[in-house]
């Protein structure tokens, strides 16, 4: 088992230690986008919280737009060469199914369409997802091989 | 911002105790009724947490756990979560269907309607209290059960708030029946406004 580097709320984390696993456990409308370069072996992951930044609010990580590009700074700034990274990303579920409480919740929905529409603007592909339904995610991405898995309650790791 | 009451300020902290300790003792009365036996709530502990500190509080975020969750509307918006590690859930089921201990090892659609209901009336109970002491209108809406990891669970209260840094009124108490007992923690995410104005009205 290699370092576990927890990517908690609102965090973007990047690693290009082998060794290293970043981490975003337990997702349900958050998202787990993860960026790696296979050349440099630069990886890194940011856990995104919300779909955008309403007024007043203090510009982070945690909304979607700012997530990846925070992230993609990042890697670039590690050594990663953006038109070698590979991006993938999972979660954006709705915890909620009771009808009435789900239609002013879908934030797990307007995650992933954010995140789309911030992909298409900046030219990114978008090499694998696993978004939506209603389950929790962890979303792991190991430095080493830049491999990206994702495991569900009472569910085995398997790769995105 | 600076003159919104804060969640560590003594005195929302001592209304909030006040109330919480009313809507706990109508919240047994109403799970009596609903069981047709005596059912007591101890005294909870009320304090106040940083919300990001709930994870560990329930074992991590990937720790799996139910929650039941309430929305209430009206005069003061506020969220109500009852979150159970599992165990706790297959606990207080086994004391309310009068099960051997142990007996309950998985949250079927029986045992989910079963902690539906818990989520339901403690959380109406404690809205009434609240809404009988300060006067205020209040609106729950139909409780939604999830069984899940813990840190997709409490993503509808992050995603809501939107805040990272902000806290959270926990409620630590237990359920008695006959000679058990089972501890269970509640979580109330009042909005900040709602805070002001439930302490304005106490």
């Amino acid at each position: 088992m290699g370092n576990v580097i927890s990517v908690g709320l609102g965090e973007c984390k990047v690693s290009r230690s082998p060794d290293d696993e970043l981490v975003a456990y337990g997702l349900g409308s958050c998202l787990g986008i993860g960026m790696y370069d296979p050349v440099t072996h630069v990886a890194g992951m940011v856990h995104a919280v919300l779909p955008e930044l309403n007024h007043n609010e203090v510009p982070s990580p945690k909304y979607v737009e700012i997530g990846i590009n925070t992230l993609l700074d990042e890697m670039v700034r590690n050594g990663a060469v953006r038109s070698r990274i590979i991006t993938r990303m999972a979660g954006g579920a709705n915890m909620l199914l009771n009808g009435s409480l789900t239609q002013s919740f879908n934030i797990g929905e307007r995650n992933a369409t954010a995140a789309h529409q911030v992909f298409q603007k900046l030219n990114i592909r978008l090499s694998a997802e696993e978004v939506g339904g209603n389950i929790g995610r962890t979303v792991r991405l190991y430095v080493s091989q830049g491999r990206m898995t994702v495991r569900v309650v009472g569910g085995k790791e398997h790769d995105l | 911002m600076v003159d919104q009451p804060h969640f560590e300020d003594e005195k929302a902290l001592s209304v909030w105790s006040a109330l919480a300790v009313e809507a706990m003792k109508k919240a047994a009365e109403g799970f009596s009724g609903m069981i047709g036996q005596q059912l007591s709530i101890t005294q909870p502990e009320v304090k106040m947490l940083p919300f990001t500190e709930i994870p560990n509080a329930l074992g991590g975020p990937e720790a799996e756990a139910a929650g039941i969750y309430l929305r209430c509307d009206g005069d003061i918006p506020a969220q109500f979560m009852l979150i159970l590690p599992y165990e706790k859930a297959f606990e207080i089921c086994d004391m309310l269907f009068e099960r051997p201990i142990g007996e309950t090892e998985q949250l079927g659609s029986l045992e989910r309607s079963a902690l539906a209901e818990v989520g339901n009336l403690t959380g109406t109970f404690f809205m009434n209290s609240i809404a009988a002491t300060t006067g205020l209108k209040l609106l729950p809406t139909p409780p939604a059960v999830m069984v899940d990891m813990v840190g997709a669970i409490l993503d509808i209260i992050v995603a809501t708030t939107g805040g990272v840094s902000d806290s959270v009124l926990v409620l630590k108490t237990a359920f008695q029946f006959n000679d058990r007992e089972v501890k269970a923690d509640f979580w109330v995410i009042p909005d900040q406004k709602t805070l002001k104005k439930v302490v304005a009205n106490f």
